[in-house]
Formats: structure tokens, C-alpha cells, sequence
């Protein structure tokens, strides 16, 4: 008789906590620190966690199997650490939209894929630009203590405030033509295989990373569980950075900004020990383009960002959750991150651009970066909520 | 209450559409809308789940709650603050 309490205790114990964990969205700070703390664990496991480079490594085999580039990329797509972590990435999206039932192939009206498409070329180059995407640019440089990622801040900013005045134009002047016609076929009968569905992505990913190790390259295995296990939190708190810069000027909704912002918070005290103790070495992660390439790249890639609905992280775990637009931003920066990154390299650019972070403990030594970012962090988290309570910053 | 059996004033499709035109649609839509009349919005976006209510609750409008279509989307239901 016992046995049987304890059994169905447990059940009963279980549906909560899978409701609680798969049913409810995360709230927005828990999921940032999550992050920060999966981004360190990735910079001790490997070097510093990054997007762009695996796009780039996908773009670069694409251009080198039409012919166009001469030689092979160095690494295969299953052993470039980027690459790897963002197939991780979006299988970890997709197990927790199939483990939430949110996973649905979903179509879009044709103006939505060109914006998706136009979004995801303008991300592209604007990461070549800027060495990096939102996450390496703008929150690993942060993190990093390269004052590069001030720079693609404000940058981004700019651009996602340019990007909204270009949605509300488009609202009034061009036809929104609903045509979803397609998705209302979505048939429901599959729904309830939905999870076991994320549940066996979830042990494929298990099983390569086991078999991976076997094969001695364990680093590169756990690279594909550290992006699994950052695709699952950010769609669980629908975390994104597009909507972190666009609210404040859309609906005043500090929140994901703040998100952010926390994020940072622990990033930074986590990066400081690594850096400071030496357990990595500290200008790791420092190459950004401070400070001319961040800001032009940042504005193209915040105004790219906007129109495709997703930034680096967010549009692969938007094409995890089955958003066609967002594979169109996916193809889109395939297509443009590599050969703008070989343009800017063959004619010289990047030293124009200045490819070279800033490593702020060398200008201001490691106490003051520290307490730099605990004060200007709390500072905007308050400029935040008072934008939420005035709208000065609202666009309409 | 059941909300499916509110009278809608004014109606916005916006399935298919992902974050953030759902919600800037929306938006606009209540911006020229009169206090107190109701606003139905039919989307696909999970992330309207969200959005919507705390908009709402934001701006003062009233929201009324969400209904899951079986056909695969979500009507939600606003009335103007």
C-alpha cells in the first residue's frame, strides 16, 4: 500500500514540476543568469562561447562546395567549436519546444520572408563588421572585459531604433496580406508525441556526446551539450536580444534588457575569477573591432535584427521552435558573414576597422573594470524602469 | 466567463506573424480604438502568450484571457483601458 503512495507521489510530484518547467515561461532574469553562468562554464571548457563563427564556418563550406572559394575550410562543421554549439543550440530550442508543445512548423506571409531573409544579410555583415554577432560582439566582448562591447551596445541600439521606425512605416504603407491559410492545416493529432519527440532529441544529444568522448574529443562533444542546454533556457524565457533593444523604444518593456544586464553582472565576476586567476588567459576573447567597425557593424546588425525578428541567438532558437521566417534570417547570414569577412580581409579593411579589442583592465585596472560594470549596470537597469514609467524613449 | 463568447468590436489576424509584429500590430490597433471596446487578436506566435497580458496590464487595458483554436491558434481578447 505504501508503495503504491509513493508511487503516485511521485507522478503527481512530477506532472508539477514538468508543468512548472515546460508549461510556464522562465522569468527573464533566471534565464540570464543561467546564461552567464553556461557561458562560463563554456569559457573553462573551451574558450569563449560565440555564434558567428560557427555561421561562418557553415558559409565557408557551402561557398568551397559550389566552388567558389578555392580551399576546404580547416574544420568540418562537427568539429568547429561554434558550429557545434550551435547545432546544440538548436536542438536544445527544439527539444523545449517539443517538450512545451510550442514546436510548429510556422509559416509566414512572402513580405516576412524577404524581411527575414533581408534581416538575416544585414546581421551577416554587420557581424563581419563588427567581429562578432550580438553574442560575440556585444555580450561575450562585455563579458570579456572588451570595451568593444560598450561600443556595438550603443551601435545596436541605434540600429534596433531605426529598425522599429522601418516596421511602423511599413505598417502604414505596405499591405499586410495574411496569408496563413496554411498553417490552419497544422494537424493536432501529433501533439501529445510532442514530447517524447524532445525527449528522445534529448538522449540523441547524450548519446553523441558519449560517443564523441569515446572517440577522444570530448571537448567538442560537450561543446554540442553546453549550446543544447542554452537553446533549452532561452526558449524557455523566450530570451532574446532583439527584443531586449527593441522594447524600450516599442512598448517600454524594460524587462529583457535588464535581463541582459543581470546576465552581465554575473559574467563579468565569473570571467574576472577565470581571467585574473589565470585559469584562462586574460585578454581571451579580446579582438573586437574597437571602435569604428562595433559601431558601424552594430548598427547594421541591430537594424538587421529587427526586420528578421531574432538576433544571432535568437533566430536559432527561433528555427528550432519551427519559425520558417527565421530560417530565412539563418540563410540569410549563412550567405553574408562569409565572404563579407573575406572581403574585409582581402582589401585590408580589417585594420582599418581596427581589429583589436580593448582590455579594460589594461586601461583601468581590474577593481575599477569591475566596479564599472556594478555601477553602470544598476544604473541602467534604473534608467529602465523609468522609461517603463514615462515612455520618453517610446517611439509612438 | 467564457471569453469565446465575448463580442468582439475590432479584429486583428496576425498569424503566421512572429515576434515582434503580433504585438506592435496590436498596439497600433488599440491606439485607435475608443476606451472600452474590444479587441480580438488571433496569433500563432508562442511568445504572445506573454506579451499580450503584460502589455496590458501595462497600458491599463483589460485583458480578458487567451482560447487555444484547435486549428492551431490563439485568440486573445482585450478590452480598451
Amino acid at each position: 500500500m505504501a508503495e503504491v503512495r509513493f508511487w503516485s507521489f511521485i507522478v503527481q510530484e512530477f506532472k508539477h514540476g514538468y508543468k512548472l518547467a515546460f508549461e510556464t515561461t522562465w522569468p527573464v532574469w533566471l534565464v540570464g543568469v543561467l546564461l552567464a553562468i553556461l557561458s562560463l562554464l563554456i569559457f573553462l571548457w573551451w574558450y569563449t562561447w560565440g555564434i558567428i563563427g560557427g555561421i561562418g564556418n557553415w558559409g565557408d563550406w557551402i561557398y568551397y562546395l559550389l566552388g567558389i572559394y578555392d580551399s576546404a575550410p580547416e574544420k568540418t562543421i562537427f568539429e568547429n567549436g561554434m558550429s557545434v554549439s550551435n547545432l546544440g543550440l538548436v536542438a536544445g530550442a527544439m527539444a523545449s519546444a517539443m517538450f512545451s508543445k510550442q514546436f510548429r512548423i510556422n509559416f509566414a506571409p512572402k513580405l516576412e520572408y524577404v524581411k527575414g531573409l533581408t534581416g538575416g544579410v544585414l546581421m551577416g555583415s554587420g557581424a563581419a563588421l563588427a567581429a562578432g554577432c550580438n553574442v560575440g560582439g556585444f555580450y561575450c566582448a562585455l563579458g570579456m572585459f572588451d570595451l568593444s562591447g560598450v561600443v556595438m551596445m550603443l551601435g545596436l541600439a541605434a540600429g534596433a531604433y531605426l529598425g522599429l521606425l522601418y516596421l511602423l512605416w511599413e505598417m502604414e504603407n505596405l499591405p499586410s496580406a495574411s496569408d496563413s491559410g496554411r498553417n490552419s492545416s497544422s494537424r493536432r493529432s501529433w501533439e501529445p508525441v510532442k514530447p517524447y519527440l524532445g525527449l528522445v532529441l534529448f538522449i540523441l544529444i547524450i548519446l553523441i556526446f558519449l560517443l564523441s568522448s569515446q572517440a577522444g574529443s570530448t571537448q567538442t562533444g560537450g561543446l554540442l551539450f553546453f549550446g543544447f542546454l542554452i537553446g533549452l533556457i532561452m526558449h524557455r524565457g523566450r530570451f532574446c536580444f532583439a527584443n531586449a533593444f527593441r522594447e524600450p523604444f516599442m512598448t517600454g518593456d524594460g524587462k529583457m534588457m535588464r535581463g541582459v544586464l543581470i546576465s552581465l553582472m554575473v559574467y563579468v565576476m565569473g570571467s574576472a575569477v577565470i581571467k585574473w586567476g589565470y585559469i584562462q588567459p586574460p585578454e581571451a576573447g579580446v579582438y573586437h573591432a574597437f571602435w569604428l567597425g562595433s559601431l558601424i557593424g552594430g548598427l547594421v546588425f541591430g537594424f538587421g535584427m529587427i526586420l528578421a525578428g531574432g538576433c544571432g541567438s535568437g533566430t536559432l532558437w527561433r528555427v528550432g521552435e519551427g519559425h520558417v521566417k527565421l530560417w530565412m534570417a539563418m540563410a540569410g547570414m549563412i550567405i553574408s558573414y562569409s565572404p563579407s569577412l573575406a572581403f574585409l580581409k582581402n582589401y585590408d579593411l580589417t585594420k582599418w576597422l581596427s581589429y583589436h579589442g580593448v582590455f579594460m583592465p589594461n586601461i583601468f585596472s581590474w577593481p575599477i573594470s569591475l566596479s564599472l560594470f556594478y555601477l553602470f549596470c544598476p544604473f541602467l537597469i534604473l534608467i529602465l524602469f523609468w522609461n517603463e514609467k514615462t515612455e520618453k524613449f517610446v517611439l509612438f | 466567463m467564457n471569453v469565446e463568447e465575448i463580442q468582439s468590436d475590432k479584429f486583428l489576424d496576425a498569424r503566421g506573424l512572429s515576434c515582434p509584429m503580433p504585438m506592435l500590430k496590436t498596439k497600433k490597433k488599440l491606439r485607435d480604438m475608443i476606451s472600452g471596446e474590444i479587441l480580438e487578436v488571433w496569433g500563432t506566435d508562442p511568445g504572445s502568450k506573454n506579451d499580450i497580458p503584460d502589455f496590458c496590464k501595462k497600458n491599463n487595458h483589460e485583458f480578458f484571457g487567451y482560447v487555444d483554436h484547435e486549428d492551431g491558434y490563439t485568440k486573445y481578447y482585450i478590452k480598451t483601458g
